[in-house]
């Protein structure tokens, strides 16, 4: 066989590449090129008003603006010593449960599930199957209209802001979903038994897991970094044990352990490392479903994101239930110098911020990694482990199977390709 | 009473991929009274996608207003069926899946509700990184806005 060669990925957000080069049966060179062009946010941020950060950052990422918005604002309170209201924080969650629900039901239904069925795209799907594919935009427009109750807008939403939100939703507003999600819960609960009916591609990893974990919580915003290597360090101790380094071909970073590791981010981590966490209905889903964790086939994070989809929408449901808007939605700035780092789940992985302000709350310095720039060297070295098992299939259906491979970790390129240093080496 | 979506798209730190919404706006200063009709509902999108579908509910008619970039000279109109809209769409490189195209065709696949479709395809010059308008475009904007006030008064008829 040939070197295998994807131009531009499709079904991932954001522009890449593929290629896998192949000498006498073996891959010699793995690259994910990305060649989507670099963001600059982190330069944009400087000098900026620190209540300016959490709406710039949340340009970065269509499908995820939430995360971008809660890691800037934990980050900033850090930085300033400000702790928000328990009702902050549970509209906090609940907003986060309106991404993780559109997030996940996109990318089980329209940007996997092809996939898995074979199918080119969730186009050729809804010709075979509109019932699945009408059942999967109501699950993720439930997801838009959360975010819409709660930031005016669904993508891109505003309101949150350092020392919680700008105004409490209306009530009402936020009653009137109990339906819908009620509605979602079972819908996802359906997902995950379909998800155990789908043939996943064989493949077992031994990963480096590592995510955000909260002993009271599902952890998603507040807690450690827990790694399934034992390293456990607070989030202001995340550049202790996790670096960043520039490679030639790609416009965004790429993260290893300080032991020099490659380690994976995002719903197997979390699941593998948070079950016990899970809320009852998810606990029950993933219980039933018989799967063995830790799973460590990349191409089942769709199960895990069902399990989750479960979760989001249980929470939801609780968190609707509950909520009732007490005191001010935020507490007040005393601005004065610090620095401080923040760190959530997005739903594609630990997303983490750092910032340096000075007295009048401008900020001096940002730093940004996002979930992909530290999945990216695993997926180089699944598709490492991986050729091996495409290398006698037919071109075709070996270039399908790595480029599901990448597409299982839901990357988000665009989010990624935050920095670019340019090194010219003459040869 | 029939109701009428006009909906521009359109990122507008995109070169001439700002025409789309920047149209609509400027139809709505020129033609206050037919964009003010309680029957007219505008939209006004960076990157719809999906949501794109939602902007078809409890509407009878929709016009998209949006770049195109075929070979044709830099601001020209394209008056566009939804099944005209076809020949725009095969060439794309991007891998960002959801374009208008695919998302009228997966429409189209899910449901029988019945929305005529217009589409005023705008030539775009360049859709590189920042904003502003090429020449050619500003000069073919009061043109795009009759065009505009033309489909928007045969869809209410």
């Amino acid at each position: 066989m040939k070197n295998i060669e994807v131009p531009a990925l499709a079904r991932v957000e954001g522009e890449g590449g593929l290629y896998i080069g192949l000498e006498n049966g073996k891959a010699v060179e793995i690259r994910l090129d990305i060649y989507e062009p670099p963001r600059f946010f982190e330069g944009f941020l400087r000098d900026r008003f620190l209540q300016e950060v959490p709406d710039i950052t949340a340009r970065i990422c269509g499908i995820c603006p939430v995360a971008y918005q809660m890691s800037a604002a934990y980050a900033l309170e850090n930085a300033l010593g400000v702790k928000i209201s328990p009702h902050a924080r549970a509209l906090r969650r609940l907003m986060y449960c309106g991404e993780y629900i559109e997030s996940h039901a996109l990318h089980i239904y329209m940007l996997q599930a092809p996939d898995l069925l074979g199918k080119e795209s969730a186009l050729e799907l809804a010709a075979e199957a509109p019932e699945v594919v009408k059942k999967a935009l109501r699950l993720k427009k439930i997801g838009n209209e959360l975010l819409k109750a709660i930031g005016g807008r669904s993508v891109h939403p505003v309101n949150v802001c350092v020392g919680g939100f700008y105004s409490w939703p209306d009530t009402k507003a936020i009653k009137d979903l109990l339906p819908d999600l009620e509605w979602g819960l079972q819908a996802a609960l359906d997902t995950v038994k379909l998800a155990l009916t789908f043939e996943y591609p064989f493949l077992e990893i031994d990963y480096e897991f590592v995510a955000l974990h909260h002993p009271d919580e599902y952890g998603v915003i507040e807690g450690d970094i827990l790694s399934s290597k034992g390293r456990k360090l607070s989030i202001a101790e995340y550049e202790t044990g996790y670096i960043e380094e520039h490679v030639r071909h790609s416009n965004a970073l790429h993260s290893h352990t300080v032991d020099s590791n490659t380690y994976m981010v995002g719903p197997l981590a979390r699941l593998n490392l948070n079950h016990e966490q899970l809320l009852p209905n998810a606990k029950k889903a993933l219980q039933e479903s018989g799967v063995q964790l830790p799973i460590r086939n990349p191409y089942k994070s769709l199960i895990a994101r069902g399990i989750e989809l479960v979760h989001f929408y249980e929470e939801a449901i609780q968190l609707v239930k509950e909520y009732k808007p007490t005191g001010s939605a935020h507490v007040e700035l005393k601005l004065k110098a610090g620095e401080g780092a923040g760190a959530t789940e997005a739903p594609r992985g630990l997303l983490y911020h750092r910032y340096k302000i000075d007295g009048n709350g401008m900020v001096q310095f940002a730093k940004i990694t996002p979930p992909t720039a530290q999945n990216l060297p695993r997926i180089e070295a699944d598709l490492f482990a991986l050729t091996p098992r495409i290398i006698n299939m037919p071109e075709a259906q070996a270039t399908l199977t790595a480029e599901h491979l990448v597409r299982s970790y839901d990357p988000c390129i665009s989010c990624a390709t935050h920095f670019l240093k340019l090194k010219v080496e003459e040869k | 009473m029939i109701k009428i979506a006009v909906i521009g798209i359109g990122q507008s730190l995109r070169g001439d991929d700002a025409a789309g919404p920047e149209a609509v706006r400027r139809w709505r200063e020129k033609f206050p009274e037919t964009a003010g009709r309680p029957e007219v509902q505008i939209e006004a999108s960076e990157l719809p996608g999906l949501a794109l579908l939602d902007m078809f509910n409890e509407v009878d008619g929709a016009i998209l207003v949006d770049a195109v970039q075929s070979s044709a000279r830099p601001g020209t109109i394209h008056r566009l069926s939804e099944a005209e809209l076809e020949s725009f769409t095969s060439d794309s490189k991007s891998a960002h899946g959801w374009g208008v195209a695919e998302t009228l065709r997966l429409r189209k696949q899910l449901t029988d509700a019945k929305v005529n479709v217009r589409i005023i395809g705008i030539e775009a010059e360049q859709m590189g990184l920042g904003a502003g308008l090429s020449k050619m475009i500003e000069d073919a904007m009061p043109g795009i806005c009759e065009a505009l006030e033309e489909e928007v008064n045969n869809l209410l008829k």
